[in-house]
């Protein structure tokens, strides 16, 4: 007995020392995400191991909305974040408390994110395709948010005036859903994750997807100034990252069709990693894939014009433009 | 067993001890009757606002996670030569004022229902009980699928809000009502209806309004959350918009005028009670 006690006691301290040793080499950062799909390298490098092979230990810090991770970097509480734009980040990143490090998801032909839907009486009253939404009430969840700003480039592509439409703000997607289903408005922007269930109790119709219309650079790594400093830890994240968004790129989006991936032996793995992220079953992951770029790379030109939009609408601060917030020296550009 | 001649605590002691002097006894009666000082208020609020100013200025925080008193100004004067401001603040009077009013109307008479009426009361208090602890933000959506997103829903968030404080008051305030009082007038032979009016009403009255008081805050608060409902104007609106964009001065200026305007109520319902409450 004494001497059993003894061997658990030497493995414990064993263990204690090659932990201690390991946690000396890695170099350790809290990464902010939100649970969707569209952070789905970010799920892959950490569950397969990428990030510690390229030396890092990472700790991901789980928010339920785009703005709070912008808040948290700015504050240094989270080292990265990972998420969408949002008119919020802009005004941050234009006080100089954060910067754009590289791309992460995109609306792109052929991989659905966000849609417009418009209520059963609006669709039956002839609002059947994006173009006739001039004119009409349109329910986002925030002035300023991705839904605002694609219902923005709908209006630059087919010549609307933004003002003709009135936005209501609803606050929260659930708010939304409801309001369209009341037939309150007679459109909305909705996520895929939150209309399928609506398009399935047959509560809205799908008019068309936003990465058809007008892609954009909808989400993105960015870091504070201060975490900027530490050049070895960004580049060994990004090439941590670049190595998962080529996989996932290769391995499942390049076989997704009619918007959705197949479920089999070679995108199953990635697939599920995805669902125990994200707390979805595999069956409703395969139809929500984010476009990544497979080299991380960031669409310059369209932050550009989120800024100049957004400046334009009042929602961001005026007095600096999109280059002053991009960190040039990390940004694969587009 | 005792001690001769020493009394112990509990007895009393039968002849002798006691003198008959008085003894002068310094009074002790002062205290316990706290009273606002006219001054002592403002200045301790000058002397915060002077020392965040003051930390804004020599830049020991951030702006962005706290913006100083004099960005706050900015804001606030930026909005009030726009004239957004004022279109702000007529729609929010507009739906307190409704929701207040439609709230405290039902309230009251529901109040003296359950103050009145066994039957009213066993109903009463158990849906008030059930319903009056859940939040009402978690309502929001199916207030949206019942009544839209038009002035409706963010009016019935204040009037609901203020309904059930208002009928707890009420309903205190009736019980409070020393049960002497009413046996006399009945002694008298005063008809019911007059009890209520004279009896009754008076002396639920203090309690009814440090009611409103109180109603009148939590009007103030949901304002914020009936004004998620899809709102282009609003002090409600205008924080909500200032937040998700994180422009935190003019957020604290929406938080500024709504403090301002709970003070302006508060000021009110001072007047109020002074008129209403002056046999006390």
């Amino acid at each position: 007995m004494p001497r059993f006690a003894r061997l658990i006691l030497a493995a414990l301290l064993a263990l204690a020392a090659s932990s201690t040793v390991r946690a000396d080499e890695l170099l350790k950062a809290r990464v902010g995400v939100l649970r969707l799909s569209s952070s789905a390298p970010v799920f892959i490098a950490q569950d397969k191991g990428y990030f510690r092979a390229a030396g890092l230990d990472i700790e991901l810090k789980f928010f339920d909305a785009a703005q709070p991770i912008a808040v948290a970097t700015a504050s240094g509480d989270i080292d990265f974040g990972i998420t969408a734009f949002t008119a919020g980040l802009y005004n941050l990143a234009g006080k100089g408390t954060l910067k754009v490090i590289g791309g992460m998801s995109r609306e792109k032909a052929g991989y659905p994110l966000i849609g417009y839907f418009a209520s059963n009486n609006a669709y039956a009253a002839g609002l059947r395709t994006p173009k006739d939404l001039a004119g009409k009430r349109i329910a986002v969840t925030q002035v300023g948010s991705s839904f605002h700003y694609s219902l923005g480039l709908l209006a630059d592509k087919y010549g609307l005036k933004l003002s003709d439409m009135k936005v209501l703000p609803l606050q929260s997607l659930s708010n939304v859903a409801a309001a369209l289903k009341g037939e309150t408005v007679d459109a909305a922007l909705l996520p895929a994750s939150t209309a399928r269930k609506l398009i399935d109790d047959g509560g809205a119709k799908l008019l068309g997807w936003v990465g058809d219309e007008t892609p954009w650079q909808l989400g993105a790594v960015f870091a504070s100034p201060k975490t900027l400093t530490d050049k070895p830890l960004v580049t060994k994240l990004l090439a941590a990252l670049a190595r998962a968004d080529r996989e996932y790129h290769d391995v499942i989006l390049a076989a997704v069709a009619d918007g959705k991936a197949p479920i089999n032996e070679v995108t199953k793995p990635l697939l599920e990693i995805i669902a125990k992220y994200t707390n979805l079953p595999v069956e409703q992951v395969v139809g929500n894939c984010a476009y990544i770029d497979p080299d991380g790379k960031l669409d310059v030109k369209n932050v550009a014009n989120q800024v100049e939009w957004l400046q334009e609408q009042g929602f961001v601060d005026k007095g600096f433009t999109a280059d002053t917030i991009i960190a040039g020296e990390y940004v694969k550009p587009d | 067993m005792k001690p001769s001649g020493k009394f112990s605590m509990l007895e009393r002691p039968k002849t002798g001890d006691r003198t008959d002097e008085t003894r002068p006894v310094a009074f002790r009666g002062a205290g316990f009757a706290p009273k606002a000082g006219r001054y002592s208020g403002w200045i301790a609020l000058v002397l915060a606002i002077g020392l965040w100013q003051l930390a804004g200025s020599a830049g020991w925080v951030n702006p962005l996670f706290l913006p100083a008193p004099s960005a706050i100004a900015v804001a606030i004067y930026r909005l009030a030569i726009s004239g957004a401001l004022w279109q702000h603040l007529s729609y929010s009077i507009m739906r307190i004022g409704t929701g207040w009013i439609l709230g405290t109307v039902a309230g009251v008479i529901v109040g003296f229902g359950i103050g009145l009426s066994s039957l009213t009361r066993g109903v009463g208090i158990t849906f008030i009980s059930a319903l009056f602890p859940i939040p009402k933000i978690a309502l929001l959506p199916l207030l949206i699928l019942w009544l839209g997103i038009g002035e409706q829903p963010k009016i019935a968030t204040i009037a609901l809000g203020v309904f059930f404080s208002t009928a707890i008051s009420v309903y205190s305030g009736v019980d409070a009502v020393p049960r002497n009082l009413i046996r006399m007038a009945q002694s008298f032979n005063v008809p019911f209806h007059a009890i209520v009016r004279r009896v009754i009403w008076p002396g639920a009255l203090p309690s009814i309004l440090a009611g409103f008081r109180i109603t009148a805050s939590v009007a103030l608060l949901l304002v914020v959350s009936a004004e998620m409902i899809g709102a282009e104007y609003g002090i409600g609106a205008f924080v909500l918009q200032a937040g998700n964009l994180m422009q935190t001065d003019q957020l604290l200026a929406g938080v500024v005028i709504l403090s301002l305007f709970g003070l302006a109520v508060g000021r009110v319902i001072n007047w109020l009670e002074t008129r209403l409450l002056h046999w006390r």
